[in-house]
């Protein structure tokens, strides 16, 4: 097993444009997973029952279907549908998708978790509902949920790897494809999995860096 | 001062020793005679620290076979320290503490001293019983399942076997018809005389008792005491860090009283509560009353 | 656009699929327990390399994905001398690995969820670390964590989707050759996430009212 560096210098150029594309789809799919999340989630919290029953139903759906499955129905049965999608629109919208229903249960405790007493108060001060959403409940659940929010983003890094399946050739297609190229599997895997623990811990250092940033903000605010 | 008995409470050791003139050689000894029975705990200027707070300053105390000792004191005073340290669940730092005559916790080497190996602390400590404030049953087992643990594990008795020991442990504390009950279907009170029975069916030396009825609801109190004087009848060495006077008052063959980290007195119960002399025990005494003591003879 | 006999006609392959899906995922929760039990005592040692050890097998198998971990397995099992692994040993193996990592966070939590006061009174019983572990520790660790560990078994049977890849045929690669073949996607797509909620949505059930119970008997 002796280990080859010049696989990765001759290969720099496509193994470039594959972490490109992982942190692409990877960001685009959080930023969309977080805002269909975030409706989803003021759906569930203010909405009437006539909305939150179908929305209850989906996100089991979601919940109970491997992220695989979903996305070989968006790519493969989509244009039945007629959602005739390349295969990168078809990631980041099964990413988001995916995501989406666990970012609306984060989301749905960190309403839950603001105080009662305050809700009450602004509406008796006359403050609608989306005031109240916007500059009271969400800057202060914010902090709260920021761990979850974080493992969830990170999740999603990880879930970007079973997109290689559906032929977008972000990290793990071009390294396994260098792989088999060139035999080098044990060069190419070991890169694959120190790249992804790199991005994971980054991701994770970022997390706990703005979770005391914020925090510092939250506690000289409260009281 | 007032004394510290409620008019009418007889304080005197008379009733134990007449229970321990029919056990045979075991012969009971009250603190009026010391020397008759081998010590079976020895403490020799015993110190702790935690961190720069000093919890225990140069201790030195002898508990001999059949003998009770009562700690008492305030809170804060360092009792359940002790206590602790004596069966090595708190590290003390300072002195020695011997059971039955082996040193317990630590090694003497050339170099100082150092930790003993686990081992060795269990094999010293073999013979200790313990019974804690918050019971520490253990919830998935069934009272009788709590009881004969240790004996399978650590005794490696027979299923039969230990559940025979078992079972009469927990005849012992009048908690055989519970026997198949788990914890939280016992009360306080029936939890706390389990736990006397799982640490009695190993057949400890000496039991150590940790605050037993502080947990307790006022009316459970009562049983679980009713157990711990038959067990001194019986002769068995106990040391007890309680805040019932009266238990100590009529069961204690010698009382002592701690105060911020050190021994202030120690005396018979007529000695500690009687004929109290000291400052800090007067005081600690009159709190004692003051908060407890529901009806008063107007100073008398 | 429903195919009915054609549907019919794919059931039974499925079904059989699916329980290749099962056996797999059970194992994989077996042997990731007994795993995470080990993972998790060390994360909580004394010894801080035994600490260290534990902190690195969970960053590792947590933070590489699944995907790439049984890619590893199926091209790097060979190298070690082991060429004939049948895929589902290396599925197993794979999904095994991955689970205990997540399992053994959910043990920390439950051991350090036991009343310290329990585990002295074994031990001045006279109970070694192990018969604490196994007789004291384990026992009351599951069922502090059991909502836990059955959502870790439904990420599980959803992770075992992947195992095609070291060339098991689950559900998720039979519905693909099945549609492969008949290009019914939708329908074929459609049935596969029915079999998969069919199994996680009571599963998902039994989680909550697990979850309800433990916060009824307040611990």
């Amino acid at each position: 097993m002796i280990f080859d560096p010049t696989i990765v210098t001759e290969h720099l150029g496509d193994i470039g444009s594959g972490f490109l594309v992982t942190l692409g789809t990877w960001s685009s799919g959080v930023v969309l997973g977080m805002a269909l999340g975030m409706l989803i989630a003021v759906a569930q919290v203010f909405g009437n029952s006539l909305v939150r029953a179908p929305l209850r139903v989906f996100i089991e759906l979601i919940r109970s279907t491997p992220f695989l499955v979903q996305l070989f129905l968006i790519y493969y049965g989509g244009p039945s549908f007629g959602l005739s999608l390349d295969p990168v629109p078809a990631g980041i919208l099964g990413l988001g998708v995916y995501g989406s229903v666990y970012f609306a249960e984060i989301f749905r405790s960190g309403f839950d978790s603001v105080a009662r007493g305050q809700l009450e108060a602004a509406d008796c001060l006359g403050i609608t509902r989306l005031q109240c959403i916007w500059r009271i409940q969400v800057p202060q659940m914010l902090v709260i949920i920021l761990p979850a929010l974080v493992n969830m983003i990170t999740v999603l890094c990880k879930e970007t790897a079973v997109l290689s399946i559906i032929t977008i050739p972000e990290l793990t297609m071009v390294l396994t494809g260098i792989g088999s190229e060139t035999f080098a599997f044990v060069e190419t895997l070991l890169m694959l999995c120190i790249g992804y623990l790199i991005l994971v811990e980054l991701c994770s250092r970022l997390g706990m860096l703005l979770e005391t940033r914020v925090g510092r903000f939250m506690n000289r605010q409260a009281r | 001062m007032n004394s510290f008995l409620i008019p009418g409470g007889g304080a005197s050791a008379e009733p134990r020793k007449q229970a321990s003139e029919q056990q045979g050689d075991s012969m009971k000894t009250s603190a009026t005679a010391p020397g008759e029975q081998p010590t079976i705990l020895s403490l020799s200027k015993v110190g702790k620290s935690f961190g720069q707070l000093r919890v225990l300053k140069g201790i030195d105390l002898e508990v001999r076979r059949s003998e009770v000792v009562c700690l008492i004191g305030p809170s804060g005073s360092g009792k359940s320290t002790l206590l602790r340290s004596m069966a090595f669940l708190e590290e003390y730092d300072e002195g020695q503490i011997h059971i039955e005559g082996k040193l317990l916790g630590w090694q003497e080497t050339d170099k100082g001293r150092k930790r003993a190996p686990q081992s060795q602390i269990n094999q010293v400590r073999r013979n200790v019983g313990m019974v804690f404030q918050q019971f520490n049953l253990w919830p998935h087992m069934t009272a009788l399942g709590n009881v004969c643990e240790a004996l399978r594990q650590v005794r490696k008795l027979s299923a039969d076997e230990a559940r025979k020991r078992g079972m009469a442990m927990l005849d012992k504390v009048g908690l055989a018809h519970k026997a198949d009950n788990y914890p939280a279907q016992l009360s306080g009170g029936q939890q706390q005389r389990v736990a006397i029975a799982r640490a009695l069916a190993m057949e400890p030396h000496i039991m150590l008792f940790d605050e037993p009825t502080s947990a307790l609801d006022p009316e459970l109190v009562g049983e679980v005491l009713q157990v711990m004087k038959t067990l001194a009848k019986e002769g068995m060495t106990m040391v007890v860090v309680t805040h019932e006077m009266g238990f100590a008052a009529q069961v204690a063959d010698s009382v002592i009283f701690l105060d911020q980290g050190e021994v202030v007195t120690r005396g018979t119960p007529r000695d500690i509560f009687h004929n109290a002399t000291q400052p800090r025990l007067q005081q600690f005494l009159q709190n004692y009353l003051d908060r407890n003591a529901f009806w008063q003879d107007g100073g008398k | 656009m429903f195919d009915w006999p054609l549907l019919q006609q794919n059931a039974p392959l499925l079904l059989d699929a699916l329980w290749v899906t099962l056996q797999v995922s059970i194992a994989a929760l077996a042997i990731g327990f007994v795993i995470g039990v080990i993972v998790g005592s060390l994360r909580l040692s004394p010894v801080p390399l035994l600490r260290r050890l534990g902190g690195a097998y969970i960053f590792v198998f947590r933070g590489i994905p699944l995907l790439v971990q049984l890619l590893f397995i199926y091209y790097f099992l060979p190298r070690i001398g082991l060429p004939n692994v049948s895929p589902t040993v290396a599925a197993v193996i794979g999904l095994s690995l991955a689970a205990g990592a997540y399992i053994a966070e959910i043990m920390r939590g439950g051991f350090m969820a036991i009343p310290g006061g329990q585990l002295e009174a074994a031990g001045l019983l006279g109970l070694n670390a192990r018969q604490m572990l196994l007789r004291i520790r384990v026992p009351q660790a599951v069922r502090l964590t059991l909502p836990s560990l059955v959502n870790e078994m439904i990420l599980l049977i959803k992770a075992s989707s992947l195992v095609s890849v070291v060339g098991l045929a689950d559900l998720t690669r039979t519905a693909q050759n099945l549609a492969a073949s008949d290009y019914m996607f939708v329908q074929d797509y459609l049935m596969l996430a029915g079999f998969y909620c069919v199994i996680n949505i009571p599963l998902a059930y039994c989680g909550s009212v697990l979850e309800r119970r433990l916060k009824e008997r307040g611990a």
